[in-house]
């Protein structure tokens, strides 16, 4: 049988590969004392971590202050409420 | 260049490297998943639930791993121990359904083929490995019982690693990987034993040495690798 860890390391990979990296760090974090000395697991946490972070000061900093609301409506017609 | 381009820049190339790092492990993904998929069958089995279509459905999506070859070794190993202790879990007598008798079938077919076999047919044999009942023993002792049942699992990991393999250096490789990276103690067992029969017939071993050593480091620092 797999142990928690190694569980965790699976769905860190498949949340990885389907662009889920929030999702991912949550999943290397439950794994992380297991695979401490592991290089590539090492690598790709804390690249995922990096990411993420850049993500999050991107959406501070972005300097774009447009924010688009699609909205579809049971009738099948999109309403853009753009503000 | 303004900060928010910088860091646009940073995020796609993390974004590449990442990319790129899971395309190249997307066939291990793969049978990771499938792996997991069946630990959670197994679990669910345990939980007292039937699992007969899970396990049916399973083998109807992983065939193609006993006919392709994909597993490593130690996968094969891994997902066989697996199975079997579904097989533990599975009546499959005259009683039982027709679908459980079938995948209970499928179970004995697949760990059937999954063991090491010799190219020699004539000399052929399946060995079948069972535990025995557990005794209350000082787990940290070694004992003649616990070298037996190590020097048998020895055997059957370099039956793993020889298999298809033309030299005993590619069976060396393989059984040093898989102590290094999946920080399996009997591949170690068997890179030591290979290496020193090496070095007794004239072989140079040193390279080897060091990635022993290097493996045995790895193993006292950490459990394992998925």
């Amino acid at each position: 049988m797999l142990n928690a860890a190694e569980k965790s390391y699976c769905l860190a990979l498949q949340a990885l590969r389907n662009k889920r990296y929030q999702e991912a760090v949550g999943y290397f974090d439950r794994a992380a004392d297991y695979f401490e000395q592991n290089k590539e697991f090492a690598v790709l946490r804390d690249t995922t971590r990096l990411l993420l972070a850049v993500k999050g000061e991107l959406s501070v900093s972005g300097g774009d202050d447009t924010l688009v609301i699609e909205e579809v409506f049971s009738d099948g017609k999109e309403a853009d409420v753009s503000r | 260049m303004s900060r928010t381009d910088t860091l646009k820049k940073l995020e796609h190339m993390l974004e590449s490297f990442l990319d790129r790092a899971v395309a190249l492990k997307a066939e291990r993904i793969g049978v990771l998943d499938g792996i997991n998929r069946l630990d959670d069958i197994a679990r669910e089995m345990q939980g007292g639930n039937d699992v007969t279509d899970s396990v049916g459905s399973w083998f109807a999506t992983h065939n193609r791993w006993l006919d392709d070859r994909m597993l490593r070794p130690a996968e094969r190993r891994r997902v066989n121990g697996i199975l079997d202790e579904i097989r533990r879990g599975i009546p499959a007598g005259a009683s039982s359904s027709p679908a459980t008798r079938k995948v209970a079938g499928e179970i004995d077919r697949w760990t059937g083929a999954g063991r090491p076999s010799r190219p020699d047919s004539e000399t052929a044999s399946r060995l079948v490995l069972r535990r025995g009942t557990e005794e209350k023993t000082d787990h940290r002792e070694p004992t003649i019982a616990k070298f037996a049942n190590t020097l048998e699992k020895i055997t059957n990991l370099f039956a793993d690693c020889s298999g298809n393999k033309k030299h005993l250096m590619s069976a060396l490789d393989d059984a040093l990987l898989s102590a290094g990276n999946q920080g399996n103690k009997e591949a170690l067992h068997l890179s030591a034993l290979i290496i020193y029969y090496l070095k007794q017939n004239g072989y140079k071993v040193e390279p080897y040495v060091s990635q022993l050593k290097e493996a045995e480091r790895l193993q006292k620092g950490h459990g394992g690798s998925c």
